[in-house]
C-alpha cells in the first residue's frame, strides 16, 4: 500500500495534539499525545496474529486482535510511515513476528517438557532450594515484618530479663546485707556472750564470768542495721550489725591516780577531775561494734574498780580516814601528801564537751598505779573465781576450802585468818603509791644533793627491775680523779613502803623513815666522813702515817647533823703532821704542825735547851683551805702532802 | 559439823534441815564425749574437773528393822582433801509439782581416821566402790558424770572393774527444806540436756 509508493512525502499532522472536543465557544480541548510505549501498545493491540501463522495457539494468544487495517487511520499513519522508511525491504512488524515465533517455539518446547514430566517416566521435577530467593518485593517486606517482630520479641525478653536482673540485684544486696549481718553476728558471738530474749539479741559486757561481783548488769543489745537506702552510696565503714550500749556505759572512762603534795581546798574536791580528756579524732560515722563494746567494757571495769575502792575506803579504818567525794577518793599515805584516785568518765554528749580541758602537766598521772589497779581488780576477780573450788570428794557440798578444812584440821582463828587474804584493793594500791612516792622522793633527794655538792660526788645506780613494794639503789660517794683509792662509802638503799633501809658496806643497817630530811642528813654525814676516809687512803698511798682516826669526834663544836670526823697523819719523815677535822655542817678544818725548829716566833724555852728537842713538832697552824689550789678536797690534800714531804730526788 | 555454805539463810549450828534434790540418768560410754561437751557449754566457766573417789558404805544395825546407813567418801586424786561423811535419808518422790527426788541429807567433812572411828562405834562396812568421772557446776547445781567401779579385792582400790558400760549422770542441789523452787531450775537444766541424757527422778524402791 503506502510502502509501495516511491515518492517521499513528509506529512505533518495538523495539530500536534488530537482534539478531543470543541467547546461551544470554540475552544478545543486536546488529548494528551500518546507516549511511545502507549503508542506501541495500541498498535500491538491491533495485530492480527492469526494472519501469517496457522497455529491455533497464536489464535488463542491474540483472539481479540482484529485483523489489522494496515493502512492505519488518521494520526497513526505517520509512525507507520517512519518504520517503513527505516526498513523498507521488510515487513514493518517483522521483528514482532520473529519474537512471537521464537516465543511460540519455546512454548512448544515447554509443552513437550511438561507432557513428558507429567508422565514421570523419563523425567521428574525436583524443587530447587533457590526457589525462595528469586521472589523479590513481597518477600522483602515480609522479611522486614518478621524481622521487626522477632526484634520486638527479643527486646521484650531482654527487658523482662533486665527487670528480673535489677530485682535480683536488689534482692541480692538485701540478702548480702542479711548474710553480712549473720556473719557479723557470728563474729560477735565468737568474742562476746550473747543470748536471745524474745525477739531481741542481748549480749553480756560484764566481767561476771571472769569472777566479777559488780552488780551492774552490763547488757548490750544487738541491732540489725540493714534498713539503709540501697540507692545511696553505702559508706565505707557501714556495718549491718550495730550494738546498743547502756547509756551509763557510753563514752570513755579511765581511772586517774595522782599524788599531790598539798591538800587542796576541800571545796575543790570532786570537781577538779571532771575535765574532759581530748578524745582522739573520731571518724565520722559510728565506730565499729568491737571498739564500741571494748570501750563500754572498759567503762564498766573502771566503774567496778572505783566502786570497789570506794567501798573499801569507807570500810577500812585508818588513822587518817579516807575521803570519798563524788568521783574521787582521797587518802593520805604520808603527812602533807595526798593520793587521789578518781574516776574520769567522759561521755560524748555536749555538756561534757564544754568542760574546760585540763591544763597539761598540772598533776602527773601515775600511769603505773593506774595500770596496777587494773591488774589488781583482775586478780581480785580471779580470786573470787578460784575461792569456790570444786569439792573433793565429789559428793561434798560446794564451799570455801577453808571452811571444809577448818573442821577436820581443828584450825584456830589465826590459822583460818591466814588462809584467807583480807588485804583489799585500796590497801594494796596505797602501799604501791607509798612505795612509788618514797622512791621518787629518794631519787629527788639524791639528785639534788648530787647537783648541789660537787665535792665529793654522789653516784646512784638504780636497779631496773623492781617489786611493786620494793626497789633498791646503790649510792657511791667518790672524789673526782680518785675513784680508785676512795671507795670507802658504798651504800645500798632498799626503799620499801614506809621506810628506807640503808645497808652500809661494812654490814651496818640503818633504817630511815619516809622523811626526806633523814636521808639527806644521813648522806651529808656520809659525805663528810668520806673526806676523812679519803685522806686516810691518800696517806697510805703517799707513805704518810696515820696517827689518829676518828669517825665521831667528841670534841669541838657540836654538829647539828651527825658528828664530825677527824684524822691526823704524819709525814714519812715525821717532821710534819696534818690534822683534818671535817664536819657535815661546819665543813673541813685542816691544820699543819711544823717542826719546832721552823717556828721562828716560838719563845725560847728554858727547859728545852738541847738541840735535839728542836725536832719536836711545834704548834699547829691552820691552812687557808679555800685558797689552796686544786679542784677538790683530795687533790688539795695531795698537793699539801707533797709540799710537806721532803723531796726524794 | 560443817554447814553447807551455799545457802541464803544464816547457818546456826547445823540445825537447818538440809535436803538434797536429785535427778538421775545415764549415758553409754560412747556418748560421754558429747555430753561432756554440752555440759562444758552450759555450766559455769570453770576448768572442767575430774575426780576419783573411793566410797564406803557403813551400816549400823540396831534394834530397828532398817539399819542406819552412813557413807564415807575420800578423794583418791587430791591429797589433803578432807574425808566426807554423809547421811542420806529416805528419798521422797513427791507429787508432780516437784520435779526432783528429795532426800534428807547431812554433810560433814572429817579427818582421815573416820573409818576407825565408825568401826569403833559399831558400824560395819557393807560395800565399797570407786567412782571416777567429771564434775560440773552451774550456780548451786552440781552435775556429776561418773562411772562406778567394783573393787575386786576388799580394801585395795588399785584393782577395780567397771560395773557397767555406761556413766551415771546426777544433777543435785543441796538446799534447805521447803525450797522446792530449785527443782524447777533443775528441770529446766535437765531439759537442755535432752536428748543427750534424760534426767528423771528415779525411785530406788521401784528398782529393787
Amino acid at each position: 500500500m503506502s510502502g509501495v509508493r516511491a515518492v517521499r512525502i513528509s506529512i505533518e499532522s495538523a495539530c500536534e495534539k488530537q482534539v478531543q472536543e470543541v467547546g461551544l465557544d470554540g475552544t478545543e480541548t486536546y488529548l494528551q499525545p500518546l507516549s511511545m510505549s502507549q503508542n506501541l501498545a495500541r498498535l500491538a493491540q491491533r495485530i492480527d496474529f492469526s494472519q501469517g501463522s496457522g497455529s491455533e495457539e497464536e489464535e488463542a494468544a491474540g483472539p481479540d486482535g482484529d485483523a489489522p487495517d494496515w493502512a492505519g487511520a488518521g494520526a497513526d499513519q505517520d509512525d507507520e510511515e517512519g518504520l517503513v522508511k527505516f526498513q523498507p525491504s521488510l515487513w514493518p512488524w517483522d521483528s514482532v513476528r520473529n519474537n512471537l515465533r521464537s516465543a511460540l517455539t519455546e512454548m512448544c518446547v515447554l509443552y513437550d517438557v511438561l507432557s513428558i514430566v507429567r508422565d514421570k517416566k523419563f523425567m521428574t521435577l525436583d524443587p530447587v532450594s533457590q526457589d525462595a530467593l528469586p521472589p523479590k518485593q513481597s518477600p522483602q517486606t515480609l522479611q522486614l515484618i518478621s524481622k521487626k517482630k522477632s526484634l520486638a520479641g527479643a527486646a521484650q525478653i531482654l527487658l523482662k530479663g533486665a527487670e528480673r536482673l535489677t530485682k535480683s540485684v536488689t534482692e541480692n544486696q538485701e540478702n548480702k546485707l542479711q548474710r553480712d549481718f549473720n556473719s557479723e553476728l557470728l563474729r560477735l558471738r565468737q568474742h562476746w556472750k550473747l543470748r536471745k530474749v524474745g525477739d531481741k539479741i542481748l549480749g553480756d559486757l560484764s566481767y561476771r564470768s571472769a569472777g566479777s561481783l559488780f552488780p551492774h548488769h552490763g547488757t548490750f543489745e544487738v541491732i540489725k542495721n540493714t534498713d539503709i537506702d540501697l540507692d545511696k552510696k553505702i559508706p565505707e565503714d557501714y556495718c549491718p550489725l550495730d550494738v546498743q550500749i547502756p547509756s551509763d556505759l557510753e563514752g570513755s572512762a579511765y581511772i586517774k591516780v595522782s599524788i599531790q603534795k598539798q591538800a587542796p581546798d576541800i571545796g575543790d574536791l570532786g570537781t577538779v577531775n571532771l575535765f574532759k580528756r581530748p578524745l582522739p579524732k573520731s571518724k565520722p560515722g559510728s565506730p565499729h561494734w568491737q571498739t564500741k563494746l571494748e570501750a563500754a567494757q572498759n567503762v564498766l571495769l573502771c566503774k567496778e574498780i572505783f566502786a570497789q575502792l570506794s567501798r573499801e575506803a569507807v570500810q577500812i579504818k585508818s588513822q587518817i580516814p579516807h575521803i570519798v567525794v563524788k568521783n574521787q577518793i582521797i587518802s593520805q599515805p604520808f603527812p602533807s601528801l595526798q593520793l587521789s584516785i578518781s574516776l574520769c568518765h567522759s561521755s560524748d554528749d555536749k555538756k561534757s564537751q564544754k568542760c574546760a580541758p585540763e591544763k597539761p602537766g598540772q598533776e602527773g598521772h601515775l600511769y603505773v598505779l593506774e595500770h596496777n589497779l587494773h591488774l589488781l581488780i583482775r586478780e581480785f576477780h580471779k580470786q573470787t573465781l578460784s575461792s569456790i573450788v570444786m569439792p573433793h570428794p565429789a559428793s561434798a557440798p560446794f564451799g570455801h576450802k577453808r571452811m571444809r578444812l577448818s573442821g577436820p584440821q581443828a584450825f584456830d582463828k589465826n590459822e583460818i585468818n591466814s588462809i584467807q587474804s583480807t588485804e583489799g584493793l585500796l590497801e594494796k594500791i596505797i602501799k604501791q603509791a607509798k612505795h612509788i612516792f618514797l622512791r621518787s622522793r629518794t631519787a629527788a633527794t639524791i639528785d639534788s644533793l648530787a647537783s648541789r655538792i660537787e665535792d665529793p660526788q654522789i653516784q646512784a645506780h638504780w636497779s631496773n627491775i623492781n617489786d611493786v613494794y620494793e626497789s633498791s639503789v646503790k649510792v657511791l660517794i667518790t672524789s673526782q680523779g680518785y675513784e680508785q683509792i676512795c671507795k670507802s662509802i658504798q651504800l645500798q638503799l632498799n626503799i620499801g613502803v614506809e621506810q628506807v633501809r640503808v645497808v652500809h658496806r661494812d654490814g651496818r643497817v640503818i633504817t630511815l623513815s619516809h622523811q626526806e630530811q633523814e636521808l639527806q642528813d644521813f648522806l651529808l654525814s656520809q659525805m663528810s666522813q668520806h673526806q676523812v676516809h679519803a685522806v686516810q687512803q691518800l696517806a697510805k698511798v703517799m707513805g704518810w702515817q696515820v696517827l689518829s682516826f676518828s669517825n665521831h669526834v667528841g670534841l669541838g663544836p657540836i654538829e647539828s647533823i651527825g658528828n664530825a670526823s677527824a684524822i691526823t697523819v704524819a709525814s714519812p719523815s715525821g717532821d710534819y703532821a696534818i690534822s683534818v677535822r671535817n664536819g657535815p655542817e661546819s665543813g673541813s678544818k685542816i691544820m699543819v704542825q711544823f717542826p719546832r725548829n721552823q717556828c721562828k716566833d716560838l719563845p725560847k724555852s728554858d727547859v728545852l735547851q738541847d738541840s735535839k728537842w728542836s725536832h719536836l713538832r711545834g704548834p699547829f697552824k691552820e691552812v687557808q683551805w679555800n685558797k689552796m689550789e686544786g679542784r677538790n678536797f683530795v687533790y688539795k690534800m695531795e698537793l699539801l702532802m707533797s709540799a710537806l714531804s721532803p723531796c726524794l730526788l | 559439823m560443817e554447814a553447807p555454805p551455799v545457802t541464803m539463810m544464816p547457818v546456826t549450828g547445823g540445825t537447818i534441815n538440809m535436803m538434797e534434790y536429785l535427778l538421775q540418768g545415764s549415758v553409754l560410754d560412747h556418748s560421754l564425749e558429747s555430753l561432756i561437751h554440752r555440759l562444758r557449754g552450759l555450766c559455769d566457766n570453770m576448768e572442767p574437773e575430774t575426780f576419783l573417789d573411793h566410797e564406803m558404805v557403813f551400816l549400823l544395825k540396831g534394834q530397828q528393822a532398817s539399819p542406819f546407813v552412813l557413807r564415807a567418801r575420800r578423794s583418791m586424786d587430791r591429797a589433803g582433801a578432807p574425808w566426807h561423811l554423809r547421811y542420806l535419808g529416805q528419798p521422797e518422790m513427791g507429787d508432780k509439782n516437784r520435779h526432783a527426788l528429795v532426800r534428807n541429807c547431812v554433810d560433814i567433812a572429817t579427818s582421815e581416821n573416820l573409818t576407825d572411828f565408825l568401826m569403833e562405834m559399831g558400824f560395819r562396812m557393807d560395800h565399797e566402790f570407786v567412782a571416777k568421772g567429771h564434775l560440773f557446776r552451774k550456780g548451786i547445781m552440781k552435775i556429776v558424770v561418773y562411772k562406778i567401779f567394783r573393787i575386786l579385792v576388799p580394801g585395795n582400790t588399785d584393782s577395780t572393774e567397771a560395773l557397767s558400760l555406761s556413766y551415771l549422770v546426777e544433777l543435785s542441789v543441796v538446799a534447805p527444806a521447803g525450797q522446792d523452787m530449785v527443782s524447777d531450775d533443775m528441770r529446766n537444766f535437765a531439759e537442755q540436756l535432752k536428748p543427750l541424757v534424760h534426767l528423771e527422778k528415779i525411785d530406788p524402791k521401784r528398782l529393787m
